[in-house]
């Protein structure tokens, strides 16, 4: 399988703001049906680096490629189309709207019809255990709720590849298990997933790869285990964090 | 679908009520002219403020478009308006869409859209004002001629209110239409966080044109329209920034998430307004006026969400009591 092309591939992805470089010369690839790890401290670039592979930043330099094609310079909405979505560190629910509308909005990029829409939408609220908040409105729902919200509306654009921004901050550890379960069972289903983590625990147990990311720069790559004890990588970020 | 297009249906047989009504007097048939007219352009006012979040304040240009199209039509080329409506949607829909492009394509957004707005219509009534061949602001009259039917001329108000009525009907069924289905859904996505919104597949950019568009367009006819009807337009009425707030003043008191909120503040505030200069406009001169704006503010901080948002949540309050026990069951069952 080592001949197999990357769905995700990035190479030399740059990204400056004025005069202030926040992801430098990152080049990464992810598999198809992994689930990808990206680590790093607060300000390492992490959300930069989604929000340019999610299209709602432009690139400085470099090139990122969705199953062999270009998606740099494209407007997230097409991007989205071609099968990449994404989540939100900070969540952004549609306030004025029901948990079912905030969804059927994101299954409508694949279902024109209302109908359609409104079914594939509640079997997106199913996939992710939110069925019977469906008509509830969509700021009534609580912190962990409102991620699970984030994830429903996204696999409700039907993608190959799935953005998860630190999903798991700020969770009591029953919800964060809950919805590791829920990411994994995700993933059994068929969609790759990047996620965006601080939790190295939660990190080893779910990536098979992954990368660290300090000051913009790449820091390390490859198996998950062998990432964690790069001695450049402890020291950077992980030492007290393992000792 | 007769539920979905009940908030269409709704306001339409209180039109025809309003209107039969109407028939019995001239003057409160010149009232439900004007409540209909207006109250129909803040509905599609209302398509962008409250339903997509571009809050224009520069409507009355495709209001004046729609006038002076009709006008300059029947006055310079002798045309009727089977012609000039057509002519007047078509010149609104060209303007919005290249205003819309100009300052959506600079990321123009709040505040500063509703001020790139003011600016275009205040140029189009300066412009106007000082065009010889539109009759600068002393206004046109539109020639009076035989041919009733090809000119929209009758002797009587009523059919006026009639046009009107067919005009409130087909605005609120075809914005029903667009709000219940993909459109409605992808512009409150881009209301509520177009960040969001673009990233789970809305082309926002494509779907703030179309309500601007769909807007304008029956801005323009609403402006048409009044041409016909009173056989004069003059820039202050036409093209005036009054009326683009007046737009903004009902759709805020009826209610701006609400298709039929602009309606219902146009038909309590003209009526009201016309009240006061009878009752008190005799007196003291500019005391209606008071009257009027000391009204405005009572209701604004009474009920900020708008007349229509009171009385949506109160009919909504009744039905989703059952959906909730209902909910709450689920979630019992599913615990376990």
């Amino acid at each position: 399988m080592s001949t197999q092309q990357p769905l995700l591939a990035v190479a030399g992805l740059g990204k400056s703001f004025g005069g202030l470089r926040a992801v430098s010369d990152v080049s990464f690839g992810v598999m198809p049906g992994e689930i990808f790890g990206i680590i790093g401290p607060n300000g390492a670039g992490k959300t930069t680096l989604f929000n340019c592979l999610s299209g709602l930043l432009p690139l400085s330099a470099g090139a990122v490629r969705l199953d062999g094609r270009r998606i740099d310079g494209m407007r997230p909405h097409d991007i989205c189309r071609l099968g990449l979505a994404r989540t939100f560190q900070i969540v952004r629910p549609f306030h004025g709207m029901s948990v079912l509308e905030n969804v059927k909005v994101a299954s409508f990029s694949r279902h024109p019809s209302s109908a359609a829409a409104e079914h594939h939408a509640r079997l997106a609220l199913g996939r992710i255990g939110m069925a019977h908040l469906a008509d509830l409105d969509a700021e009534r729902l609580s912190v962990a709720e409102m991620r699970r919200l984030e994830i429903a509306r996204a696999i409700a654009t039907e993608p190959r590849l799935l953005l998860l921004d630190e999903m798991l901050a700020g969770l009591t550890a029953t919800e964060a298990a809950a919805l590791c379960e829920q990411i994994q069972r995700i993933n059994a289903e068929g969609i790759t997933i990047v996620m965006v983590e601080h939790s190295v625990p939660i990190i080893s147990q779910l990536c098979g790869n992954a990368i660290v990311l300090n000051f913009g720069e790449l820091l390390a790559s490859g198996t998950t285990r062998a990432v964690l004890a790069d001695a450049r990588v402890q020291e950077a970020y992980l030492g007290s964090a393992l000792s | 679908m007769l539920r979905r297009f009940l908030p269409a249906l709704v306001p339409t047989l209180l039109a025809i009520a309003g209107f039969c009504f109407s028939l019995s007097d001239p003057y409160f048939m010149e009232i439900f002219i004007m409540v209909g007219l207006i109250g129909t352009v803040a509905v599609a006012w209302n398509l962008m403020a409250g339903f997509t979040g571009l809050v224009s304040l520069g409507h009355s240009l495709f209001f004046g478009i729609g006038a002076y199209t009709v006008a300059y039509g029947q006055v310079g080329f002798g045309l009727g308006p089977l012609v000039t409506w057509p002519i007047a949607a078509l010149l609104a829909l060209a303007s919005a869409l290249f205003i819309g492009l100009l300052c959506f394509r600079y990321g123009l957004r709040g505040y500063f859209f509703s001020i790139a707005t003011l600016a275009f219509s205040e140029v189009a009534f300066l412009l106007v004002s000082a065009t010889l061949w539109l009759g600068r602001s002393d206004g046109m009259m539109l020639p009076s001629s035989p041919e009733t039917l090809r000119y929209l001329q009758f002797d009587h108000k009523w059919p006026y209110g009639l046009i009107i009525v067919g005009f409130l009907a087909l605005t609120l069924f075809l914005s029903q239409a667009f709000l219940a289905t993909r459109p409605g859904f992808y512009w409150r996505a881009i209301r509520d966080n177009e960040g969001a919104a673009e990233a789970l597949g809305v082309p926002a950019m494509r779907y703030k044109l179309l309500a601007f568009g769909l807007s304008a367009v029956v801005t323009a006819i609403g402006g048409a329209i009044f041409a016909n009807t009173f056989a004069f337009v003059d820039p202050r009425s036409t093209l005036g920034v009054e009326l683009s707030i007046q737009l903004l003043v009902f759709g805020i008191i009826g209610g701006l998430g609400l298709l039929w909120g602009p309606l219902l503040g146009a038909a309590l505030l003209i009526p009201a307004g016309e009240l006061l200069r009878t009752y008190l406009g005799a007196g003291f001169h500019g005391v209606n006026i008071v009257a009027y704006a000391l009204l405005m503010i009572v209701l604004a901080l009474l009920l900020p969400q708008g007349l229509g948002g009171v009385l949506a949540a109160r009919l909504r309050r009744r039905a989703p009591k059952k959906q909730a026990a209902a909910g709450k069951a689920l979630a019992v069952e599913a615990a376990p």
